[in-house]
């Protein structure tokens, strides 16, 4: 126990002292395992290089770049702009409308782009502009933004659910599965608490323009031949004229070739469907669900031409310089892991589990509100990487499902991101929006981070939300 | 990036970057296509996607380092006043140098036992020596990224955006 906590200590200090978090990991980790093994630093290099040479060399992380890499596309295509004019058309009539339309439109981009920051930043251009048209308050506009670009990394495709299927060898298919009904409790409970705020101050959120239904429906152009194009896959494959891998490929061109003529949002939700679906009924790999999400995304952004050399060329190297640095992160975490393992560390924390008598569920939630604390001041990713090594080994010998804690991990980095003082997603709508005090940032997320705490508890008291959908997975 | 040489490194990795991931996707999307559809899936697309992620990794490596892309805690700077936040930073430049010339060291060995067996990949028979080697230049080229961030002050910190 001592080893790996001062191990621990040391690696908190060298992050701290501003030594990235990767490095820190795997000095930490390799000068550890050399210790744990009576000082044979032979053993430790060698532990090094195998885990330097076997994660640059593992056809499963394919996924990692291509997955980043539609979400970049899809940033630079114009999408969020859709997304955000139809969830209006629909619900901008209600209070507090734009607010929720934004909350929708998030949920929606979430499920093409794996990103928190980078749906935040793609509404804070799109949903901001309108919400001040129509006289709402920087507190609920900057809310609304910042908490719902956290379903970014709820709704699948998930950057933070790859990482965490990586390091602790977890099927991402099916942590993304797990994604999809929390993604929709967690949209259904931002929009009460838009609701709260302008029942509180029905001036915080005022109504929008109203539609007509044909102009509301308008928005949807496509949907039909979308429509047919999902039920001749679905029937197809039922009947066995195909099957169903065929079908699913045969489906996945008739959307990029739709998509070329319509551009709305029924694009993105066949998109989703698409890849979703595919890497869900198990005829795509995740791998493979990655590629032809990337080629799709590459496919709508070019059909929009909102895409030209330079950005295309901005979206690549922006992935492949993302890639590499979560690559030399999971490095590091593997080595430091390698260590924590050899030590008594996972025993004694079992042991001491043991002796206080808990039932897993009281142990799961205790981590959660030290994970809560914890987001407030730290990074979100660090703290994840730092702290899965150990208490996984834990959560698996309590018999708790790993997909079930994985989405839980989601949660309360999507709190961590919105609550103050340290909060990527609060930064970034206060770089992107200057005119906004960061005060007002703060005070607006307030409302947001409540709901968030209470749909954790939701989640945590009730783990078929998490395990229902990926159960029914072959 | 104040001078031209640099630069032009950069872009020379990042175009190589880009173009692998961008011929990563061509080629997972037409292999799913070709075998589903064709029954002809790409011979060896499985080993060459491996080899080009690992490329990709490593390539894309000096192009973190180079833009203070990796993941750090920056709570000192905030503590310690401007100028003293800014010579800190280049001391743990210095310290991210010898880590990384210490792993390019170990991956070297790595790359020469490798070589040494000869091992191949199963389909094409694609050697796989080189690529180690790769890996280890790769690692080698960031730490002198973090050498010269030690040495040339005023190096730019950008921001990471990942979750």
């Amino acid at each position: 126990m001592t080893e790996s906590l001062v191990g621990l200590g040391i690696m908190l200090v060298l992050a701290f002292l501003r030594l990235p978090i990767a490095l820190s990991m795997g000095v930490v980790g390799v000068i550890g395992y050399a210790y744990m093994r009576d000082w044979s630093w032979a053993s430790a290099f060698a532990m090094a290089q195998t885990k330097v040479y076997e994660t640059g060399r593992n056809y499963a992380l394919t996924v990692v770049p291509l997955f980043i890499l539609m979400g970049n596309l899809v940033t630079r295509a114009g999408m969020s702009q859709e997304l955000f004019r139809t969830a209006y058309a629909f619900i901008g009539r209600l209070r507090g409308g734009l607010a929720m339309a934004t909350i929708v439109g998030c949920a929606g981009f979430g499920a093409i782009c794996g990103s928190s920051i980078a749906t935040a930043a793609t509404f804070a251009k799109v949903a901001y502009p309108s919400m001040k048209k129509f006289g709402y308050s920087d507190q609920l506009s900057t809310g609304a933004i910042a908490a719902g670009g956290t379903l970014g990394i709820l709704i699948p495709p998930s950057t933070i659910m790859v990482i965490y299927g990586i390091m602790t060898g977890t099927s991402i298919g099916k942590l993304f599965a797990a994604g999809v009904l929390p993604g929709i409790l967690a949209t259904v409970l931002l929009c009460l608490a838009v609701q709260y705020v302008t029942w509180r101050d029905p001036s915080a959120g005022p109504r929008g323009e109203p539609m007509t239904w044909k102009e509301r429906f308008a928005t949807l152009q496509g949907f039909g031949w979308f429509a047919a194009v999902g039920v001749a896959v679905v029937g197809a494959a039922n009947f066995g004229w195909l099957e169903a891998d065929d079908a699913a490929v045969l489906g996945a061109l008739a959307v990029f070739g739709l998509s070329l003529i319509y551009k709305g949002v029924t694009s993105v939700i066949a998109l989703f469907v698409l890849v979703m679906g595919g890497i869900y009924g198990g005829v795509f790999t995740a791998v493979e669900g990655a590629g032809v999400g990337a080629f799709g995304a590459l496919v709508f952004a070019l059909a929009r031409r909102s895409l030209d050399r330079k950005s295309l060329y901005a979206a690549l190297v922006e992935s492949a310089r993302t890639t590499s640095m979560l690559f030399m992160i999971l490095i590091g975490a593997l080595m430091f892991a390698e260590f924590v393992n050899i030590t008594t560390m996972p025993d004694d924390l079992k042991n001491f589990v043991a002796r206080l008598n808990m039932s897993p569920v009281m142990v799961v939630a205790v981590i959660m509100a030290i994970y809560v604390v914890l987001g407030t001041a730290m990074e979100e990713l660090s703290m994840i990487l730092l702290t899965v090594p150990v208490f996984f080994p834990l959560i698996v010998h309590l018999g708790v499902d790993p997909i079930y804690f994985g989405v839980l991990i989601v949660v309360v980095v999507e709190i961590g991101l919105i609550s103050p003082p340290v909060g990527m997603n609060l930064f970034v709508l206060s770089t992107l929006l200057p005119q906004v005090p960061t005060r007002t940032v703060f005070r607006g997320v307030m409302p947001f981070v409540a709901v968030d705490c209470v749909r954790l508890a939701i989640l945590v008291a009730f783990p078929v939300i998490s395990t229902y959908l990926p159960g029914l997975m072959k | 990036m104040s001078h031209k040489w640099e630069r032009q490194a950069d872009a020379v990795l990042g175009v190589a970057a880009s173009a692998l991931l961008f011929g990563m996707m061509v080629l997972t999307f037409l292999d799913v296509v070709g075998r589903y559809l064709l029954n002809r899936p790409i011979r060896g697309a499985f080993e060459i996607t491996e080899l080009a992620l690992l490329v990709l990794i490593f390539a894309g490596l000096p192009l973190v380092s180079h833009a203070d892309e990796h993941v750090t805690m920056d709570f000192i700077d905030r503590m310690l006043p401007a100028r003293a936040a800014r010579a800190w930073v280049r001391v743990m430049h210095a310290l991210c140098a010898a880590i990384m010339f210490f792993l390019a060291w170990q991956v070297w060995i790595k790359a020469g036992r490798i070589s040494g067996y000869g091992d191949t990949t199963d389909v094409l028979g694609i050697v796989i020596g080189p690529f180690v080697y790769f890996m280890a230049a790769m690692i080698g080229l960031t730490g002198l990224v973090h050498v010269f961030k030690t040495f040339v002050p005023g190096a730019a910190q950008a921001s990471q955006a990942t979750t």
